[in-house]
């Protein structure tokens, strides 16, 4: 099997960025008040593409932005009008350092955003980018990715992948078609079929990366339990001490629950569209007072299904991609992980 | 300073009189060696209880009726802890004989790189100010200190130290995981949650984020005991301490250096006044 | 240590933005809260006495100076006020026996936290006006404005525009 690939080491990979980050707009976790962000940059001192660390908010802003103007609208005399808001036209960009998990989050959020409506704005945003994801050599202790119900290892959710082999090579591998040509368009190293030595390091890596973690579960058992299990005690206890705050909806890659609120000055206003979070108290709060999901631990068992039960029942692939940003963000450190292997040993 | 098995051995006494019917206290977090909040109700999660130095989070958090409902609660607090808890007496969040309070004489806590954390090396009260069992010897209270950070942004030019701010307010993600994790934020509905309130912005913009942060900050003012469960719970590590020790300041050197809930019954600082207050700044 | 505010050519520069400027006829916004029973009464004597007073305030009327909670503040300065004017009973005098004494203290720690995150300390002025003081009110409005007018227009933190 012929694998196209850039054999290059660290100097060249260096090279690789700058010659990115000097022709497109790119994005790449920057560091601030000790923690890593996607922003845009300008030069390759700016940012840390390859740092261990992964983001606080995944790179899900990127493409559902914390807010966004949606309708712009005008009430006066003669009545009501709405306009657009004005939207830059849709540029090709470039997000580096992306982690596995990440990308595959847009990969699952696809579906969602094709289902019923299609929304337009997502759509353009992902035709115009190209991620370049670096593939992780060691597992944190709150990540487990492998467990689920994709394929890690042979993965198509990023553009470009880069693997670092042994003795500072680095493997610089396009995935897509959109990987493949953006390469060839861009960089002035080109890739090559790769020699039977370098493929079978990047296995080797593959292979200690998937040893390297703490938490692994047999995905296929605890999906067909948790079908069954929805009066389990077991939510009550691992929730408890959830202290309901919105954190781990909105840093998750793939959660997508949002908000709609209106802004007015005098006559002028605008329509924007937000995070919320299924965990909040007043999520389920309509218009009257009633509120049917009142309890907190109703609260998560609802997410913690939503994520490994009914995502997959309409769409086919768990909503949960195994990053583990919620249980690290957590002010308490709550893990869906232990929540749904204790619920699924019942 | 490790406590566990006090602390366990307290718990289960007061599980076997039938005095309360939740316990609160520490176990061990799954992903490093700091500990988290534990809610019981059943004694046999009893040898899970864990204290050290590591047992950072403010409890007093718990006694909001949607975690433990109002019901009978044990639970441990350090210095800071208890100061809250006592505010929350005061201003009758919780009834005095529904709450068993294990007092701990705290030596500090240390953050995640294994430091002592900023508020513990400024504390001005290790030891608890209320309690029905006390565990560890008394220090006494310490002398205030004005916070380091905001000394330093104080010596700041305006606009750099404004668009210090901005940047800060920008990185807010309105999750109100600062509001939900501060045990004196008990409101039931609370002016900056988006969902009870229209008034603050129910957009996740920066300027709203400026306006929920500042007010917040300012209903807080003179009840703040700087546990830093607000800053420790941000998923944007935002310094939001800068905010109520500046406050914390004003009031300490103006108003007859006023601390949040250091004597029984105190309430706020802004609920008291004395006829000498400063008044010069007003034409 | 605050910036010192330059006329330079002509016009106003913003005190928390350099790079900002006005034309030198540029007009501030001015939000005034007034309590009812002393500071209103003694805007309506200034009115019916005839002294004249800048325009650019525009009154609110509360109950009491300690019905100002902090945010009204920061939501004028937010939207298109540029700054804010408080006037309450002068201590002693509150129609609710103790309302200005609590006021004053929210109204000193407000200040403080406002000039620490950016606002220039002018921008946020308080005062004790009684129901007889007419000619004070109109004082006190003027020399509000002319502050302002020299801090030039506020930007900083102002509600994204639309």
């Amino acid at each position: 099997m012929s694998v196209n690939l850039i054999e290059t080491d660290k100097a060249g990979l260096q090279k690789f960025y700058e010659e990115i980050i000097g022709k497109f707009e790119t994005y790449a976790p920057v560091e601030q008040f000790g923690k890593y962000d996607y922003k845009r940059v300008t030069k390759l001192t700016e940012c840390d593409p390859d740092s261990p660390i992964a983001t606080t908010m995944s790179v899900k802003p990127l493409f559902f932005p914390k807010t966004s103007k949606i309708m712009k609208f005008l009430e006066d005399s003669s009545g009501t009008t709405l306009s657009e808001t004005e939207e830059e036209g849709p540029e090709l960009r470039v997000i580096l350092g992306v982690k596995h998990c990440d990308a595959r989050g847009l990969q699952v959020l696809d579906k969602v955003y094709n289902w019923d409506y299609i929304d337009t704005d997502y759509q353009e945003k992902r035709v115009n980018t190209v991620i370049i994801s670096t593939r992780c050599d060691k597992a944190a202790t709150h990540c487990f990715c492998t467990s689920l119900d994709y394929d890690v290892e042979n993965s198509d959710a990023h553009d470009v992948r880069i693997v670092y082999g042994l003795d500072g090579k680095v493997y610089i591998q396009p995935i897509t078609e959109k990987g493949g040509k953006f390469i060839k368009e861009n960089s002035s190293q080109q890739s090559a079929a790769g020699s039977q030595q370098s493929i079978e390091e990047i296995k080797k890596q593959y292979k200690s990366f998937e040893a390297s973690f703490r938490q692994k579960m047999n995905y296929n058992e605890v999906n067909a339990k948790l079908q069954k299990v929805f009066d389990s005690p077991e939510f009550e206890t691992i929730s408890s001490n959830c202290i309901g705050c919105n954190t781990c909806a909105f840093v998750c890659p793939t959660c997508h629950c949002f908000k709609i609120t209106d802004e007015k000055i005098k006559d002028t206003g605008v329509r924007y569209k937000s995070y919320d979070s299924c965990n909040n108290g007043y999520f389920t709060l309509m218009a009257g007072g009633h509120n049917p999901r009142p309890v907190k631990y109703r609260r998560w068992r609802q997410r913690a299904l939503h994520k490994f039960v009914y995502y997959k029942e309409r769409f086919g692939e768990n909503l949960c991609v195994g990053c583990g940003r919620c249980a690290i963000s957590c002010p308490v450190n709550i893990s869906i992980f232990d929540l749904v292997n204790q619920v699924a040993k019942v | 300073m490790d406590y566990s098995k006090q602390i366990q051995e307290i718990a289960s006494k007061l599980f076997a009189e039938n005095k309360i019917d939740y316990f609160v206290g520490y176990k061990q977090n799954s992903f490093d060696d700091s500990q988290v909040p534990f809610l019981i109700t059943d004694p046999a999660e009893i040898p899970k209880l864990v204290f050290t130095n590591r047992s950072v989070f403010n409890l007093a958090n718990y006694l909001k009726p949607d975690h433990t409902k109002r019901k009978r609660v044990g639970l441990v607090v350090k210095g800071c802890d208890s100061r809250a808890l006592n505010l929350m007496l005061t201003e009758s969040q919780v009834k005095r004989e529904n709450v068993y309070i294990i007092g701990i004489c705290c030596e500090g806590v240390l953050n995640e790189k294994g430091e002592k954390a900023q508020n513990c090396v400024e504390c001005v009260m290790p030891d608890p100010v209320v309690y029905d069992e006390i565990i560890g010897t008394p220090s006494g209270k310490k002398e205030y200190t004005v916070n380091a950070d905001i000394k330093e942004l104080a010596l700041m030019a305006l606009n750099e130290r404004a668009d210090y701010f901005e940047n800060i307010f920008e990185n807010c993600i309105r999750c109100n995981a600062c509001r939900h994790s501060c045990p004196l934020c008990y409101c039931a509905k609370c002016c900056i949650d988006q969902e009870t309130s229209t008034l603050y912005h129910g957009a996740n913009t920066s300027s709203g984020a400026m306006h929920a942060l500042m007010t917040w900050s300012l209903h807080l003012a003179g009840r703040c005991v700087d546990c830093r469960n607000c800053e420790k719970a941000c998923p944007s590590h935002l310094p939001l301490h800068l905010l109520h020790k500046q406050n914390e300041s004003v009031i300490y050197e103006n108003f007859q250096q006023h601390l949040a809930g250091m004597e029984k019954d105190d309430r706020g600082a802004f609920y008291k006044y004395s006829l000498s207050d400063p008044d010069d700044f007003i034409l | 240590m605050e910036t010192e505010v330059k006329e330079a050519q002509g016009k106003i520069v913003s005190a928390e933005n350099p790079g900002i400027t006005a034309p030198a006829d540029w007009q501030p916004v001015i939000m005034g809260i007034l309590c009812n029973w002393c500071s209103y009464a003694g805007s309506d004597l200034t009115g019916t006495s005839r002294i004249q007073y800048p325009p650019n305030i525009r009154i609110i009327r509360v109950p009491c100076s300690s019905r100002v909670d902090p945010w009204f503040i920061i939501k004028s300065l937010q939207t298109t006020a540029d700054g804010v004017l408080i006037s309450g009973c002068h201590p002693g005098d509150c129609h609710y026996i103790s309302g200005n004494y609590y006021a004053r203290r929210r109204f000193l720690v407000t200040k403080k936290l406002l000039n620490f995150v950016g606002y220039h300390e002018n921008r946020v002025q308080f005062s004790w006006v009684s129901a007889a003081e007419g000619p004070k009110f109109a004082k006190v409005v003027a020399k509000v404005t002319a502050d302002i007018k020299k801090l030039g227009p506020l930007y900083r933190y102002k509600k994204e525009n639309f």
